[in-house]
């Protein structure tokens, strides 16, 4: 089972076509295996919250049980944009 | 110094060691007006050693009771007629009888059962109809207890016998819905309850307050699938999330409870939950392994906390986190959507 933020980031990208995605090892801030993600997809488009973790947590189904504190912030490319500019 | 060994040698005087199966007969018979407490011990088990400390103390309290301790595996004789399987185990006698045993070092417990002992020595012999009423309403509470009763050696989690064992994977198999007594645990319910119901041996399955019978009968009622009518059913799982979801119009299932959250996460959410000042109610998800695997199922959701509104999934705490900073999270909570 492979747990890098590289691998995750690239598992994201592309089972969820998107645009951006950051993946923060936070193991350090605790004393096992940790991940914060964000990413940015259009396919949040239209969806609430929940359905939009739900996309993120379907993604990485097999690892998140090997994962013991997970943090996730989901974004549409508008959302993005906004953000950004403030 | 000679007040110190004055004190050492009254303690010493106070725990009795006994060294063979004679002496011990020999302290029955003269002990036979009051309480004698039995340590069965081993100098290599530290709990043993603590345990000796506890009984110290109590003889110090106690001075009318007699407190002996007798290594186990030196008296063989003795150790093997009353079955001692592990040390530390305590045997209370009255009367040169067994009256009670406590299984393992637990000092409230010895210290409780010393008491009651103590207490109970003081009733007139007139009274023994009377306490054996009493035992006898007692036994028949204990029997209706739950619709199913199981009077085991151990528990469910950890039989401390075969048969208690089977009997035990019998029941989870057909799914049936029971409580259990550790007869262990008390020595007064472990003999009446042999006398109540005309039956020798444990485990013993009671429905309704009604005995079935142990495990013979249990393996022949499977046998003839009358198990599964005879007895009651636990809740199918989703029925029991569905009414756990439901509990509390706002349901936290987390890791810990209000008082002491146990992991990060949980004790962020209940920051946020508590500064809303809505009512909510929580589930200790590691108290129940079931519910934690099952409602990872039921709602499509891996981790936990899990907070639900009136049985519907909102999220972990990322998602309380956004709706409390995009000002939606208060109408949730209230159910105004």
């Amino acid at each position: 089972m492979e747990l890098s933020a590289d691998y995750l980031r690239e598992k994201l990208r592309q089972d969820l076509e998107a645009e951006h995605v950051e993946v923060e090892d936070t193991t350090l801030n605790r004393c096992a295996t940790s991940f914060r993600v964000l990413v940015v997809s259009a396919k949040f488009e239209g969806k609430p919250l929940l359905q939009r973790h739900r996309l993120v947590n379907e993604c990485l189904a097999e690892e998140l049980p090997h994962i013991h504190a997970f943090e996730q912030k989901t974004l549409t490319p508008e959302q993005w944009t906004r953000q950004r500019q403030e | 110094m000679a007040a110190g060994a004055a004190e050492a040698a009254e303690a010493a005087v106070a725990v009795v060691e006994v060294g063979s199966a004679r002496q011990f007969e020999e302290l029955l018979r003269l002990k036979t007006k009051s309480l004698l407490v039995v340590h069965f011990w081993a100098p290599w088990a530290p709990q043993c050693v603590q345990m000796n400390d506890v009984m110290a103390e109590l003889a110090k309290e106690h001075p009318h009771v007699s407190f002996v301790k007798l290594e186990a595996e030196a008296v063989p004789e003795v150790s093997e007629k009353y079955e001692i399987s592990s040390v530390p185990t305590f045997l209370f006698f009255k009367n040169s009888q067994k009256v009670d045993r406590l299984d393992g070092a637990h000092a409230p417990e010895l210290t409780k059962k010393v008491q009651r002992h103590v207490s109970s020595g003081s009733f007139p012999p007139s009274t023994n109809e009377h306490v054996k009423e009493d035992l006898n309403l007692r036994l028949k509470k204990l029997t209706h207890a739950a619709p199913c009763m199981l009077f085991m050696k151990g528990t469910p989690q950890e039989p401390r016998c075969g048969f208690s064992k089977q009997m035990v994977e019998i029941l989870h198999k057909h799914n049936i819905q029971f409580s259990s007594f550790d007869i262990f645990s008390d020595e007064e319910v472990r003999q009446g309850l042999k006398t109540y119901s005309n039956w020798p041996t444990y485990p013993q399955l009671y429905v309704s307050g009604e005995l079935i019978g142990g495990l013979d009968i249990i393996k022949e009622l499977e046998a003839s699938e009358e198990l599964d009518t005879i007895c009651p059913k636990a809740p199918k799982l989703e029925e029991r999330l569905k009414v756990l979801t439901n509990k509390a119009s706002v349901m936290l299932f987390m890791k810990g409870n209000k008082q002491e959250a146990k992991c990060g996460f949980s004790k962020q959410i209940l920051e946020i939950l508590n500064s809303t000042g809505v009512e909510y109610e929580t589930f200790d998800i590691l108290e129940d392994e079931e519910v934690r695997q099952g409602l990872k199922t039921f709602s499509n959701w891996p981790t936990y906390p899990q907070l639900y509104v009136r049985g519907d999934l909102v999220g972990g705490l990322d998602i309380v986190k956004e709706l409390k900073d995009n000002g939606e999270l208060l109408p949730i909570l209230k159910g105004e959507n």
